[in-house]
Order: structure tokens, then C-alpha cells, then sequence
């Protein structure tokens, strides 16, 4: 009994210094809204300043550049959404046929897929660049959306749920009381799905929330940025980050509180998102349904 | 080869479910991917030049620099997800749910930022005339101000940290949910059988997320070699103390868009994908990641 | 077994482009005779927005398309990326272009890239005259006149004329003064400083001004680079006590230690080296010294050679060689950085000095009246103007990177300046290489 508790106490202190590891950064980054450029630097990290502070650096923060923060995370949100809603609904069956099906050229997808991803994402935005614009696309937001719902990630995260958790016997339950591959696919399949439609949904959400390079290359227009272009804009604006603004800076009021806020405020939807996938996440096991 | 009869004609099982992703795949992965290594074996004109352009990658004086960096950084890195990442996930398996989730949260929140958005905290964090860590700085780093918090010889350790702090949480959770996949009778008939919480995490939990792991550690061997994101943070925000070619991602994008030389880029990005490919191989093998049947 | 359905590659690319042909869209837009009219598209970045929208709103007949950008700054590649995207499709150059980075026109003007129009015998000759002559030697590329300055940046002395008096001491006016009350600083009120090297472009401000030949372009493509040169090594044997006693610092200016302890109401900037951006921005900005203190003095000189001072930037504007708007394209950048609207007062929408000096002028009779000085600091910029070294060329690769990673670096591990200037010039050499320059001595 007494070595249990030990075990528990040794566990729950691990739990702790990385929870504190983790989230310490973050408390600052909370608490920082509220200070003045001046106190960030002169006070103690996690001292709490004032609310008047939060409403000075938002006003600062929505008066850039013509409400053009808005307008950031306006677009991201339409772009990430889209994308991964086009993500689930290729990646998921994807997945599905390359761990259960059994057809020529399974392997050879499952490689390429795997071989794609580890290409240098860099190397390839110049070619995707020059698709893009033989269709036509440059300056459309489908120049993000169709790029970013290429997940490949999620058809393995899929891939390797279907591999491991349904078993066949499963399928083909199904399959004796009469559906056909696609009813086998809705009724059985899906379902049992949740678990990982939460896991791409939110992967493939925050992958492209945070996704700084394709948009950067392939969007010209500053209305059209997502909120990681649009952040290293502002972070450009400031002398406290870019000298070569020169005095001008200043005038742009963009300091380090408006920074942390623009900062935790982009993260808000993610957070979101994440707590909603949660309640899925923890669900998901079988229990009984197949009978041995 | 299995099929099922539709309306006369054999359709491999499982094929339909895939046909949607192909365009995608071949649109954005394939044919880009072909296209880049197209670019690594000729030149700006389009005519081949067979290795020339590995061969004038590997004379840049910042060429091996930076794969020097890569590899202290990826050992570290690994290091750091394999014992930290699955030793996180089988502690947090227990039974409380509510806290499990409440420390999953928190240990996922820093994968929501974005790149920039982590620079103006780790900007402080690494200042120990600021930071709520500064204890930490001055007696592990032995840094008083930031530009000694950043200096070469921490860099690798630096980077891997932030490196860890955005991205563990994110695996923290895959590998929670792979735990989840395992059936709970297992682990009570083991509790019954009197195995210990030791022995069910190592013995019987460990091994049935073998593929989970896999797909971590070859995901996590490449993108560890294509390191980016942080040292170009951190290099902008120290006003350049840090190189913009510290690794070699770095030193690609710099060829392709500082010097207009796709082809050179395209050549150290080559030479990253063929490492990446050589660790997936790898891994894949002992693993038996593809194995349809497990 | 191939795979079979390598015709879904066509069959895809035919799919989505029928899908969103309705999405295409592109406007050009006409010029008409008359008054200047046309239609130009404006990349800038947040702090020369206020220009570009005050043109918008005063030339109904000019319509104007802004883009804010990251400025391309602290050795950004964005101009260069975005560049090279249109060159290899054929369109989608802005008309115009702000660049923080002052030797961004080198490369715009040169192949590959070849993007910047040469605006000699199109801008107004009349008004070309108003730039210093170092100004326009730094905006020429093989002889074409490739960008115009906005602002300039010319290196002065600021002296905290309160803590001066309050200490007894005197402004000194040439280094070897500056560096003897460096040491007695040290002594009489250590934690004071008269400068510092640590921020990414302090080579400017300390090698730049002494004549060091690590940034010459003698022949196209061919740059000088000695750091072995006596004018680099006196200046390093010069600041090396300084360094040492802590009289100049090792921090850069924009760093919160720095603000930390050295600025607030009780600050400790005794004397500081700067350009003329500093001014209340920095001083009364970023470090929060209290007003009453601050004033500019007129740059240091070697002994009694002739005065010469350094620069910090000071951007540029470029204008595209594609732009089918060439009157209008010509008109913005006139407005942008001659005109009494824009550059009449310290502000918003001229917050550096104007390089064009007539409406320089009056920005500094307008910054003179600010109650932040001590006294006014206009002469010693006007002064400093036509002073910079001519010597130091702009070339296509960054060297503000090059000091801060081989020398800063190892300034703050404790190494004397003096040591370091063989990595500075190897660093600085290997980059020029890089960058398809030939590296000569002499």
C-alpha cells in the first residue's frame, strides 16, 4: 500500500513539473495583455496588471492597418475549416480502403504518401506555386484551401486506426447480413470512426491554422492572409522586433502587449477546437461487438 | 485478389474508398515532389548536370555546419519524444479521465501556436532579465542576459526544447488515443492475473502501440532533420545572432529565394529526403508498419 | 502491378479548373492623358501606409491598390520570393515598392531578379537635385538609378545633456575625446555608457564612420573587403577598453535587458552614436527617458581628419520596371517623398528624417519646436547629411546578419572586438562569394 502511494505521488509530481513546463509560458503569455510595454519588462512575470491595459492593446491591435487583425482571423478560420472539411471526407475512406481493402497498388500509395510527406515542405511550394497558377488559382482563396486539404498525415493517422482496431470479422459481419462495400463502410465503419475523426479533425485544423509557408508564397494580397502571415506582418511593424522599422515604428502602436494579444487571441479558436474533439477522443473502444 | 460483384463488374475491395484522395495526392505530393527532383539534377536552364548540383551544395561553406547542427539537434530531439512522449501517455492511462484530460489539454496548448506567435514568448523566456525561468537559465545555461541564453553551443538543446514544447503535446494525444484503442478486458485480465502498473505499461500496453510509435519516430526523424521553424524564430528574434542558415532547411530556403538557386535547394532538400527515407526504411521494416494484418 | 489510374491525373487538373474558371479574375487598369492618372498597386509597409492612403485620398484620378507587407526588414527574403514568383510567371509585379532594407535595390536592380526601373531621365531631374549626394550614390547600380531614398539615416552623437552637465563633462567631438570619457565614466560613474556594439548593425555605426573597407564595390560584382585595414583595426583598438570597462555596452538597444538597465527615469545613457531615427522614438519610446535630457550633436570625427559619419538604413523606394503605369507609379513616389503633406512634421506619416532636403528643412524647424529635447537637434543632423562615407557600397547580401552572429556573439562570451575582425572579414568574404561576388584586398 505504501509503495502504491509512492508510485502515485512519483506520477502525479511528473505530471506536474511538465504540466508547469508546459504551461507556464502560456500564463505568461495570458498575463501579458494586461501590462504596459513598460511593466512587461520592469515587473515580475506573472504579475497581473489591469484590464484597461487588455482594452488599450486591443484598440491598438484592431485599429492596424484598418481592422486587418480581424480580417486575418476571419480568413483563416474559412480556409482551415474548409480544408479540413474537404480533409475528412478523402482522408477517412482513404484510410479506410488502404488498411482494409486489399487491391494492386495499396503498398505503393501507402509508400508514396509516406514518401511525400517527408519531402522538405519547402521544396515543394515553388511546383504547387507554378499548378497553381496554370489553373488559374493565384490570387483565389483555393489557393490555400485545395493545397491544405492534401493532409496526408491524416490518411495515415486513418490508416493506422482502421489497421489496428477494426477487426475484419467486423466488416464482414456486416457483409453476411447483406450490404454492399458502401453500407459497410456507413454503418459499420464510421461509426466506430469517431475516435480518429476527431484526432484528423483537429490535426488537420491546427495543421492548417498554423500553416505559415504555402499561404505566404502564394497570397499577395494582405486582406487575404491567415493569422501566420499576418502575425510576422505585425511582428515586422515593431522596432522591439525589427529595427529597420526606425523611429516610424512607433507610430504604428504595435508594442509587446499587442503582440501577446494578438498572439493569445489567434490561439482561442485552436483551444476550442481542441476541447470539443476531447469528448470524442476519450470514447472510442470497442467492448462486445464482436462476437468470438 | 478479393472482389465484391457489383452489378457484374469486380471492383477491388477498398479501392473506391481511395479514389477521392488520389488527385489530391498526385496534384499536391507526387507531382511536386517529382518536380524537385527534377530541379536537383539540372540546371537553371533545364539542362541535366547530373550531381553538379550536390556537389556545389556540399562546397557552400555552410554546408556541413549545418548538418553537424541537425545531428546533435535530432538525437537530442528524439531522445527527448520517445521517453518523455510515451512516458507521458501511459501516465496519464490511468483511471481519472476528468484530470487526464485537464493535463492533456495543457500539455497540448503550446502545438496551437503558430510560429511566429511562439517567438514573443520565447523571446522572454530566454531572457533571464525576464523570464519567469530564469533560475532554470542562469544555472543550466549559465546566462545572465538573452544573447548568452542563445549562444552557439546551447543552440541545439535551445531549439530542441521549443521544438518539444510545441510539438509533444500533439503526440501526447495520438499516442493517449492509440492507448485508448487497446481493449480495457485486456488490461483487467492482466490486473487480475496480478500484473503491476509497471508491467502492464511495458509489457502488455507498449507493444500493442508499436505502429503508433513507429509512425512518431519516423514523422519525428524527418521533420527533426528538416528543422525550421525555431531557429528561423529565434533568429529574427535576435536580430540575427542566430544564422538564417543554421540547419539545412534553412540553408535550401535561403539557396532557392535569397540566391534565386532552385536547383541547389533542390539538391539539399534531396539529400534530407533521402535521410528521412533511410530512417522510415528503417523503421518501417522492424516495425512492420504496413503489415496490413496485426 | 501498375497503377491504373494515371489518368486521373489529367482527368483531376480538367475537374478543378472547370470548377473555378468562374473564379478567375484580373483587372489591368488604362491610362488617360490629361492629368496624371492610371491605375497602380503600392506594396509598403505598416508605417508608410498613412503615405500611401493620404495618396489615394488627394488623387481621385489615380487608382491606387495597397499592400501592406513585412517591409521586407531585417534581412527578410519576402522581396526576393515574391519577386522571383512573378519573374517565372510573367505578372503580378506591384507597381511600386517600399523596402526597409537599404540595399534591397542592389539586387532589384540586377539580373536575376531585374525588377527595378532606372529612374534617371524619368523622375524630375530638378527635384533629384535635392538628394545628398551620398544618397544617390548609394541608389545607383552600374550606373542606373535604381531607388530614392525616403528617409536618411545619417549617424550623429546623442548627448543626455542632463546627466553631461549634471557630471561636468564635455561634449567631446571626435573618438579619441569620446573614448578618454568612456574611461573616465568607467571610473567617476560606472553603469553609465556612452554606446553600444551589440546591436545587429553596429559595424555601421562604429567601422562605417572610420572608413573600414569591408563593404567596397570597386568593379561590378567585385567587392573590397579588409578588415585587416588600419581604419578597421584602430577603430577595434579604440573601443576594446571601452568594452572592457563596461563604458559601451554589448546589448543592443531594443532588447529588454537593455531597457531595463539602461533607460527609465533614472536612465544611464550618458552619450549614444546613432542615426537620426533615434531620436524621440528610441530615447523617449523604447527606453522611456524622461524629456529635458536628450539632445544631438554633430558626429564624431577621427582626430582632426575630414568629418565623416555611418548610416543606419534609411529605405528606399523602388519602382517596377513592368509597371504599365510608369506617370503614375512616378507621381506616388514624388508625393511619397517630396511632398510638404507628407514630410512637413515628425509623425506619423514622416517619422525619419526626409531625404529630400528642402522638405527636410522644414521637418527639422517642426522637430526643433519638440518640448522632448533638451535642445534642438536639428542642426547636427542637417549637418551630418551630405557627411556619410561614400565608401561603403550596398551589396546584394545582407551584412547586419554577418556582424551580429560572428562578432556580437563572441563580444558577449567575453572576446576583445579587435580579435574578432579576421572572422568578421572571413564571414563577411564567404558571404560575398556566396552571393556571386569576387572578393579582393586592396
Amino acid at each position: 500500500m505504501g509503495v502504491r502511494l509512492l508510485g502515485l505521488g512519483a506520477r502525479m509530481a511528473i505530471l506536474l513539473v511538465f504540466a508547469i513546463f508546459f504551461v507556464a509560458p502560456i500564463l505568461w503569455l495570458v498575463l501579458a495583455p494586461t501590462k504596459s510595454d513598460h511593466a512587461l519588462v520592469t515587473s515580475s512575470p506573472f504579475s497581473f496588471g489591469s484590464f484597461h491595459n487588455v482594452g488599450l492593446a486591443w484598440r491598438h491591435l484592431d485599429a492596424y492597418s484598418d481592422h486587418l487583425y480581424r480580417r486575418w482571423i476571419a480568413n483563416t478560420l474559412v480556409y482551415s475549416l474548409s480544408a479540413t472539411a474537404i480533409t475528412l471526407a478523402i482522408s477517412i475512406p482513404a484510410g479506410y480502403g488502404l488498411a482494409l481493402g486489399k487491391f494492386p497498388g495499396r503498398k505503393l500509395i501507402l509508400s508514396l504518401t509516406l514518401v511525400v510527406m517527408i519531402m522538405p515542405a519547402a521544396s515543394l511550394v515553388l511546383p504547387i506555386f507554378l499548378e497553381l497558377n496554370a489553373l488559374h488559382l493565384i490570387g483565389s482563396v483555393f489557393s490555400v484551401i485545395l493545397p491544405f486539404s492534401f493532409f496526408p498525415f491524416g490518411v495515415y493517422l486513418a490508416y493506422i486506426y482502421y489497421a489496428t482496431s477494426i477487426p475484419p470479422e467486423l466488416l464482414d459481419a456486416a457483409r453476411v447480413d447483406g450490404c454492399g462495400e458502401w453500407l459497410t463502410f456507413r454503418r459499420v465503419a464510421l461509426p466506430l470512426a469517431k475516435p480518429v475523426v476527431a484526432l484528423v479533425f483537429f490535426f488537420s485544423f491546427v495543421s492548417n491554422w498554423n500553416n505559415f509557408f504555402l499561404p505566404y508564397v502564394v497570397l499577395a494580397d494582405s486582406n487575404q492572409y491567415p493569422i501566420t502571415v499576418g502575425l510576422s506582418n505585425l511582428l515586422a511593424s515593431t522596432p522591439s522586433f525589427n529595427p529597420a522599422v526606425g523611429g516610424g515604428g512607433q507610430t504604428t502602436n504595435i508594442f509587446k502587449p499587442e503582440l501577446a494579444l494578438a498572439t493569445l487571441v489567434a490561439v482561442i479558436p485552436v483551444a476550442i477546437v481542441f476541447l470539443f474533439s476531447q469528448r470524442a477522443l476519450v470514447r472510442g473502444t470497442l467492448g462486445g461487438s464482436v462476437k468470438q | 485478389m478479393e472482389a465484391t460483384r457489383t452489378r457484374g463488374l469486380r471492383v477491388p475491395r477498398g479501392a473506391p474508398f481511395v479514389l477521392p484522395y488520389l488527385p489530391f495526392l498526385i496534384v499536391f505530393g507526387i507531382a511536386p515532389t517529382i518536380y524537385a527532383l527534377d530541379l536537383a539534377f539540372t540546371n537553371a536552364g533545364g539542362g541535366w548536370v547530373g550531381f553538379h548540383n550536390f556537389v556545389r551544395a556540399y562546397d557552400d561553406f555552410r554546408f556541413v555546419p549545418a548538418f553537424k547542427h541537425i545531428l546533435i539537434y535530432t538525437i537530442v530531439w528524439l531522445g527527448a519524444l520517445m521517453v518523455f512522449v510515451v512516458g507521458l501517455a501511459l501516465l496519464l492511462h490511468g483511471r481519472a479521465t476528468r484530470v487526464s484530460a485537464t493535463y492533456r489539454f495543457l500539455f497540448y496548448i503550446p502545438g496551437a501556436l503558430a510560429g511566429a506567435a511562439a517567438v514573443v514568448i520565447w523571446l522572454f523566456m530566454l531572457d533571464p532579465t525576464v523570464s519567469p525561468g530564469s533560475f532554470l537559465l542562469r544555472h543550466v545555461l549559465g546566462a545572465s542576459i538573452f544573447a548568452q541564453s542563445i549562444a552557439p553551443g546551447n543552440l541545439p538543446y535551445i531549439f530542441a526544447m521549443i521544438a518539444f514544447w510545441t510539438g509533444a503535446g500533439g503526440w501526447i494525444v495520438v499516442m493517449y488515443g492509440a492507448l485508448n484503442t487497446i481493449p480495457p478486458d485486456l488490461e483487467e485480465a492482466a490486473r487480475i492475473d496480478g500484473a503491476g502498473p509497471f508491467t502492464i505499461a511495458f509489457r502488455l500496453k507498449l507493444p500493442l502501440i508499436r505502429k503508433w510509435i513507429a509512425y512518431m519516430l519516423i514523422l519525428s526523424f524527418a521533420t527533426g532533420t528538416q528543422l525550421f521553424v525555431e531557429p528561423e524564430i529565434v533568429q529574427h528574434a535576435s536580430f540575427g545572432l542566430v544564422p538564417d542558415t543554421w540547419s539545412p532547411n534553412q540553408l535550401a530556403y535561403q539557396q532557392a529565394f535569397r540566391y534565386a538557386d532552385f536547383n541547389v535547394a533542390a539538391a539539399i532538400a534531396v539529400d534530407l529526403l533521402l535521410i528521412g527515407l533511410l530512417g522510415a526504411v528503417l523503421i518501417v521494416s522492424r516495425s512492420g508498419l504496413f503489415r496490413a494484418e496485426d | 502491378m501498375k497503377v491504373k489510374r494515371w489518368w486521373l491525373v489529367p482527368a483531376s487538373l480538367v475537374a478543378l479548373a472547370a470548377a473555378v474558371a468562374a473564379l478567375v479574375g484580373a483587372s489591368t487598369g488604362g491610362a488617360s492623358s490629361g492629368k496624371v492618372s492610371g491605375s497602380i498597386e503600392v506594396w509598403v509597409d505598416a508605417v508608410r501606409l498613412p503615405v500611401a492612403k493620404l495618396y489615394a485620398k488627394t488623387h481621385p484620378n489615380v487608382k491606387v491598390k495597397i499592400v501592406t507587407y513585412d517591409g521586407d526588414g531585417n534581412g527578410a527574403t519576402t522581396m526576393q520570393t515574391k519577386i522571383q514568383l512573378w519573374n517565372r510567371t510573367g505578372k503580378g509585379w506591384p507597381d511600386v515598392v517600399f523596402t526597409e532594407q537599404a540595399n534591397d535595390p542592389v539586387w532589384m536592380g540586377q539580373p536575376p531578379f531585374d525588377f527595378a526601373m532606372n529612374l534617371k531621365g524619368v523622375f524630375p531631374a530638378s527635384l533629384l537635385t535635392g538628394w545628398p549626394a551620398p544618397s544617390l550614390a548609394q541608389c545607383t547600380v552600374n550606373g542606373r538609378l535604381v531607388c530614392l531614398q525616403d528617409n536618411l539615416a545619417q549617424e550623429v552623437l546623442y548627448v543626455n545633456k542632463k546627466l553631461m552637465a549634471q557630471f561636468g563633462y564635455q561634449v567631446p567631438t571626435t573618438w579619441q575625446q569620446w573614448a578618454a570619457l568612456g574611461t573616465k565614466v568607467a571610473k567617476e560613474h560606472p553603469g553609465y555608457i556612452i554606446g553600444t556594439v551589440g546591436d545587429s548593425y553596429g559595424h555601421w555605426l562604429y567601422l562605417w564612420p572610420d572608413q573600414c573597407p569591408i563593404s567596397q564595390v570597386v568593379a561590378p560584382k567585385t567587392v573590397r573587403i579588409n578588415s585587416a585595414n588600419a581604419h578597421c583595426t584602430r577603430m577595434a583598438s579604440l573601443l576594446d577598453p571601452l568594452i572592457a570597462n563596461k563604458s559601451v555596452s554589448t546589448v543592443t538597444i531594443f532588447s529588454p535587458d537593455f531597457a531595463k538597465t539602461y533607460g527609465g527615469d533614472d536612465d544611464k545613457v550618458l552619450l549614444m552614436p546613432g542615426p537620426t531615427w533615434y531620436a524621440k522614438d528610441i530615447f523617449g519610446g523604447t527606453l522611456k527617458i524622461p524629456a529635458g535630457q536628450m539632445t544631438a550633436a554633430m558626429p564624431l570625427r577621427w582626430n582632426n581628419e575630414p568629418p565623416v559619419t555611418g548610416q543606419v538604413g534609411g529605405g528606399p523606394w523602388v519602382v517596377s520596371k513592368h509597371t504599365k503605369s510608369v506617370a503614375a507609379a512616378i507621381d506616388f513616389v514624388k508625393f511619397a517623398t517630396t511632398s510638404l503633406a507628407v514630410k512637413s512634421k515628425p509623425g506619423a506619416l514622416s517619422p525619419g528624417y526626409p531625404s529630400y532636403g528642402p522638405a527636410a528643412t522644414v521637418w527639422l524647424k517642426n522637430l526643433n519646436k519638440d518640448p522632448y529635447f533638451a535642445a534642438p537637434p536639428g542642426a547636427a543632423m542637417k549637418a551630418a547629411a551630405g557627411l556619410v562615407w561614400k565608401g561603403w557600397s550596398m551589396v546584394t547580401y545582407p551584412d547586419q546578419p554577418i556582424w551580429s552572429n560572428s562578432v556580437v556573439t563572441q563580444l558577449i562570451a567575453g572576446k576583445s572586438l579587435s580579435s574578432l575582425l579576421p572572422a568578421l572579414g572571413k564571414g563577411l568574404s564567404n558571404n560575398a562569394k556566396a552571393a556571386g561576388y569576387r572578393v579582393v584586398n586592396k
